[in-house]
């Protein structure tokens, strides 16, 4: 999120209290700064034994009476919930860095209904406002020209898109959405402080925090008359399909810069609430003026854009030309009124702070007018007596950047005046009169303080006192008015820090705006189906999604194989058979060939400890050999690109297995070293969850296109790993021996089938039988190779029957014959056999064997690549920009 | 003197470009001392849509894309002028007088053409620029007198030299390098008035390829050309800007001179280059421009054409002069 808005504080943390005490007892020991509104005891500097005012009133009434015990048990709910429900808010755009668990609080902000309606009032006429600003700042200026705007607030703020200038977009409003943050002064008046129309975040995260805190507190939650979201929610989505070119029949998709976003859950989230296909810049194209979606299916075309990207980043050919997240052509699809995007590109120039000075007399200007919610008061140093009136203020104001989000020299994070010393200060005033234009102050406010819930290390809890900023948001209403969402998004201070901001460890809470009426039940009702988008929604799996589901499915078979493998040998290793030398040369290539252990460590036969270690070493490893952790990092990486598609409890459970294993393996590698005991029995947890992952992706997901290809891809690994298995146990004669022969059974996961169908007959005929030709066996080469051959037959009505070319190159097991391969020799060729056309080695034992096993491990790797050359080749980012 | 200008502009892909969509800026604008006679773009391979729009400036830019694969795009662009020279105005302005002229005040009509007086991608406001123009701009000086000297400073003071910035080098280290092309050049002097707290724009162009007889050859002939405009309040009506060239020494109203051919105005570079786009594929290009400007008609004696930049060179296709 982009808001940091520095303040201050309590420094003192309410006192901690003693279980099993009602909430109006607890009440009596919240500590709020002086200086701060109460919002709990509604008022300035109130004695601690002041009772709580309505509607907190209320909602304490509703607890019961051994509130300390329940409150505490409540916040593990909530907090198991947030986890569960893999809310999440990625700090660093680091594909390998943690993403924090979203940070709620207990207790939701509670509104009463006066207070309600005033800002209900204060936002819906400011996103009015907003939109005339728009409609002037991109058509005639006015404004500037009659010196009621500066032009630079205009021409010299780098959010001003030229490029959109004079347009009139589809739909004929700018603005569809919009975000206000407000403050609650020491007088109990709520200030606004900014807003937000670029890529406003939260709509998602908000719609969560109700959903978990109002389960807490279900009987407050219905005594109360909170006022419900949905169906705002649903104006909203009814309006972008109503202003969009081709109305309610409109494909509308969200449009996100990707998994490395710092909101990115929300994203998927909200695409998914709102039933949106979410997409990257770069499943779009613009074709003659129009925005596509590139699907497996080919082109299809997208109506509507909820756009979380920011403006300057839409469009490579006539804004930032490095962006990597935009569509070359969005603008002139725009200009041509083919595509609503939601805000129209431009929206940043509402942005800046220093626009809220001059709000009050545009208010009645272009209104007739006064602003129902006051703006904090804001001084742009741009006029120079303005600047002097500020400069002299310095001390108590907050220093804001007038363009926030620029990136030129001199760019600056907001500060707060009221923290720095006379020196730094004297700095800030040459500093500002440098460069007047780009600085604004800021009032500074004291925020008002809400109770929350903590509890501490020492495992007890209590009440503590914390600042808040409301955001509330605005959506278009289907005409040209609009609907303020009853409800927000309240973000609450860090105890120590004096920041309010998600990046910088805040928390948010729910909140309830409370009503005196009937509360509108709703709920969010799938947009309007008609057969035909019924049908186009079936089919629509982007480019970009099936790559990573294929990959997906890819990975899944690697950590399975490397799973099995690990846990075979380190089994082996310690076994009966750990003298035969056949078995061992096998499981120490095996070992290399998998990359379960880099090349240069010692085979098992020239140190069998070393070895051992070596693969323990690298099961959690994601440098140098590519082991478990590395396989199941990949795959939760796949999966997170594809996370809409994931169900909840899937989307769980790989990151839970990935998170535990390298958890484990890193406790275990600390401690000293992991004994083969500890690493098996990370293994075997390991495998139980990857159990639960397939199971998954086998029961729980949608059988479309997309699908096909996840199952697609872990059958091509499949295929290719027990091929070359296969053939190295047949270089190396493992097979030959108990050990060797059981091993392999072992590694198909086959031993319960061999027992009860050759009662432990270890002949080479047998594991053919088995191993290779059996039909119903799921690890045999003939299923793999049947299955393989459907699945790619049955693949998107694709480009000149692509599929049944591909399904093609793989081996066909009807021809194969159990006498032919076990035939250790021949001088000729079979006739009739699709592979190999090589004369076969007279000397190689069951050259036939061997010789299906390269044409199986050929297929494989032919198949993968002219799938990704078929397929995904348009999800490629290879577009760059040229100029001259 | 009518003027006959092709542009040619030639990308070798390897491997080839599956897609391409591009933007270009290629037709000369019609106005006062320059009157547009024709002007056409052929591109190659045949683009599936071509279309051109006026830009917030009033330039003229093109949009094309081609949806099959190709391994050489080739824009032609040819035009034909007329121009006239144009003494400069008088001017009495005082620098500071301006500058204040452009401070925003609560109700105070605007000047349209202060828009041009904030940072723009290239041109950053910087402290270094405002002390190298203080030299030229002296406690109340004439705003025209202090630009001209500006102008001079810049000629003499900076080495041209091709190759020695690219065409991103930031304005402020060319300053600092005391070297560079037109390009720079341009920037730097857009930096050093902005800076003090003026307006002054960009102006992509072309210069005439080979003098008359008996005349020197201008540095930036063979390829396109950009030098600055500088926004005066007390000119005549409708005409507020001074067209100087640093890299030639060359004012005038308008436009520096004569032999000049005003392709686009903008706030810097990147918002009138010549050709830009995004391509699809094309891992390694080499790119080929040819730009020639000859007279037309017996005004001048037919200039032979194998002189000049009628031979295409391997160059980044950035205003060279």
């Amino acid at each position: 999120m982009a808001y940091s808005l520095r303040m201050n504080v309590n420094s003192q943390t309410g006192a901690l209290e003693n279980p099993a005490t009602g909430f109006d007892a607890l009440a009596q020991s919240l500590a709020i700064k002086p200086g701060h509104f109460d919002e709990m005891r509604g008022g300035l500097n109130q004695a601690l034994h002041t009772a709580p005012c309505d509607p907190w009133r209320q909602f304490a009434a509703t607890l019961p009476s051994d509130a300390s015990t329940e409150l505490t048990r409540r916040s593990a709910s909530l907090a198991r919930q947030v986890h569960d429900n893999g809310i999440t808010y990625n700090v660093y755009a680091d594909t390998n860095g943690p993403q924090r668990p979203w940070s709620l609080d207990l207790f939701p902000l509670l509104i009463s209904p006066e207070n309600w309606q005033h800002i209900e009032a204060g936002v819906h006429q400011r996103a009015v406002l907003l939109e005339h600003l728009m409609v002037d700042i991109y058509g005639p200026q006015q404004l500037i020209h009659q010196g009621a705007l500066p032009a630079a607030l205009v021409h010299g703020n780098p959010g001003y898109l030229r490029a959109m200038h004079g347009v009139q977009p589809v739909g004929g409003r700018f603005l569809h959405l919009a975000a206000f943050d407000l403050a609650r002064g020491p007088d109990g008046l709520w200030w606004l402080v900014g807003q937000r129309t670029q890529a406003p975040s939260g709509l998602g995260y908000l719609l969560e925090n109700r959903l978990i805190v109002s389960g807490q507190f279900g009987t407050a939650f219905d005594a109360l008359r909170v006022q419900r979201l949905a169906s705002t929610y649903q104006t909203l989505i009814e309006s972008l399909r109503a202003q969009s070119p081709m109305g309610p029949e409109a494909h509308l998709a969200l449009l996100t810069p990707g998994p490395y976003n710092e909101t990115y859950f929300e994203h998927a989230y909200l695409a998914r609430y709102l039933g949106l296909t979410l997409v990257e810049g770069s499943d779009l194209m613009v074709r003659e003026n129009k925005v596509f979606l590139k699907t497996l299916k080919g082109l299809v075309p997208v109506h509507g854009l909820l756009k979380r990207v920011d403006d300057q980043f839409l469009d490579p050919l006539e804004l930032r030309a490095d962006s990597t997240l935009g569509i070359p052509g969005l603008l002139q699809a725009i200009r041509a009124g083919n595509v609503l995007v939601a805000n129209a590109p431009g929206s940043a120039v509402l942005e800046s702070p220093a626009l809220l000075s001059f709000l009050p007399a545009l208010s009645r200007q272009l209104l007739n007018e006064e602003l129902v919610l006051p703006s904090l008061p804001t001084w742009w140093c741009g006029e120079h007596s303005v600047m002097e009136e500020a400069l002299a203020n310095l001390s108590r104001c907050a220093i804001k950047p007038t363009y926030p989000g620029a990136l030129n020299q001199g760019a600056f994070e907001a500060m707060l005046g009221t923290q720095q010393d006379p020196g730094s200060l004297q700095n800030w005033d040459q500093r500002i009169r440098g460069n007047p234009q780009a600085h604004t102050l800021q009032a500074y406010l004291p925020l008002s303080q809400m109770p929350t819930w903590r509890v501490n290390q020492n495992g007890k809890s209590g009440l503590e006192a914390r600042s808040l900023m409301l955001r509330v948001f605005a959506v278009s209403d289907g005409q040209d008015g609009w609907k303020v969402l009853p409800g927000g998004l309240a973000r609450v201070a860090n105890a120590r820090q004096d920041l309010i901001g998600m990046q910088t460890g805040g928390s948010s809470a729910d909140v309830w705006a409370l009503s005196q009426g009937e509360v509108e039940r709703s709920t969010l009702q799938q947009p309007h189906l008609t057969p035909e988008s019924l049908i186009q929604r079936k089919r629509m799996v982007t480019s970009r999604a099936a790559e990573n589901l294929f990959w997906l499915g890819r990975y899944t078979e690697r950590t399975e194989n490397a799973l099995r493998l690990a846990r075979l040998t380190l089994e082996s290793l310690h076994g009966d058979e750990q003298d035969c030398p056949a078995l061992m040369r096998w499981l120490g290539q095996m070992a290399k060939v998998n990359t379960l252990v880099m090349p240069e460590v010692p085979s098992p036969q020239q140190s069998a400890h070393v070895f051992e270690r070596a693969l323990i070493e690298s099961l959690g490893s994601t440098e140098g050999a590519t082991s478990v952790g590395f396989y199941l990092r990949a795959l939760k990486l796949s999966a997170s690109n594809v996370r809409e598609r994931l169900s909840q409890e899937h989307w769980r459970i790989i990151t839970h297995n990935e998170e535990s294993l390298f958890a484990q393996w890193r406790t275990l590698c600390q401690e000293g070293r992991c004994s083969t005991q500890q690493a098996q029995q990370l293994l075997k947890e390991t495998s139980d969850q990857m159990a639960a992952i397939t199971g998954a992706q086998t029961d729980r997901m949608v059988r479309d296109d997309g699908w096909r290809l996840l199952s697609i891809g872990r059958h091509i690994e499949r295929l290719s790993f027990m091929a070359r298995s296969l053939n190295l146990a047949l270089d190396c004669g493992s097979l030959a021996t108990n050990g060797g022969f059981d091993a392999m059974v072992a590694l198909f996961d086959s031993d319960i089938t061999f027992q009860t169908q050759y009662q432990q007959s270890r002949e080479m005929v047998a594991l053919i039988d088995l191993l290779v030709l059996d039909q119903d066996n799921p690890r045999s080469l003939s299923w793999v190779t049947k299955t393989l051959r459907g699945r790619l037959a049955k693949l998107a009505g694709s480009p000149d029957h692509a599929s049944s070319t591909l399904s093609r190159i793989v081996p066909d097991s009807n021809t194969w014959d159990l006498m032919h391969l076990y035939e250790t020799s021949e001088s000729a060729m079979a006739p009739g056999l699709p592979f190999g056309a090589e004369p076969l080695d007279m000397q190689v034992p069951y050259a036939h064997f061997k010789q299906l096993l390269a044409a199986c491990t050929e297929a494989a790797h032919r198949v993968s690549n002219d799938i990704s050359a078929t397929y995904f080749t348009h999800s490629e980012r290879l577009e760059r920009s040229v100029g001259s | 003197m009518r003027l006959r200008i092709t542009h040619e502009t030639r990308y070798d892909y390897v491997p080839a470009v599956e897609t391409a969509q591009h933007m270009v800026y290629l037709t000369p604008l019609n106005r006062p001392f320059q009157q547009l006679l024709n002007s056409q773009i052929s591109v190659s391979p045949e683009p599936a849509v071509i279309s051109s729009a006026l830009d917030v400036y009033g330039n003229t830019r093109h949009f094309f894309a081609q949806n099959v694969p190709h391994a050489q795009l080739i824009v032609s662009a040819s035009s034909e002028v007329n121009t006239q020279a144009s003494a400069v105005p008088e001017s009495h302005i005082a620098w500071e007088a301006t500058c204040a002229h452009f401070q925003y005040k609560a109700g105070q009509a605007f000047d349209a053409g202060s828009v041009f007086s904030f940072d723009s991608p290239m041109v950053p406001r910087h402290l270094e620029f405002a002390d190298y123009a203080r030299v030229s701009f002296t406690p109340n000086a004439g705003l025209l007198q202090a630009s001209l000297d500006l102008m001079g400073r810049i000629y003499t003071e900076f080495t041209y030299e091709s190759n020695s910035t690219e065409v991103n080098t930031p304005a402020l280290q060319a300053l600092v390098q005391r070297k560079g092309v037109c390009q720079d050049f341009a920037h730097i002097f857009i930096a050093c008035l902005r800076s003090l707290g003026l307006s002054a724009r960009y102006v992509s162009g072309y210069l005439l390829t080979s003098p008359p007889p008996g005349m020197v050859k201008l540095r930036g002939s063979d390829a396109s050309h950009a030098w600055v405009a500088v926004y005066v309040p007390d000119f005549p009506e409708g005409g507020s800007w001074v067209d100087l060239d640093p890299t030639n020494n060359k004012a005038g109203w308008y436009s520096p001179g004569e032999d000049y051919v005003t392709l686009a105005i903008g706030r810097d570079f990147s918002d009138v280059s010549p050709v830009r786009g995004v391509i699809h594929g094309g891992a390694n290009h080499v790119l080929h421009v040819g730009v020639t400007v000859e007279p037309v008609g017996n005004h001048n004696e037919p200039t032979t054409p194998l002189q000049g930049g009628g031979q295409n060179q391997s160059q980044s296709q950035r205003p060279q002069g």
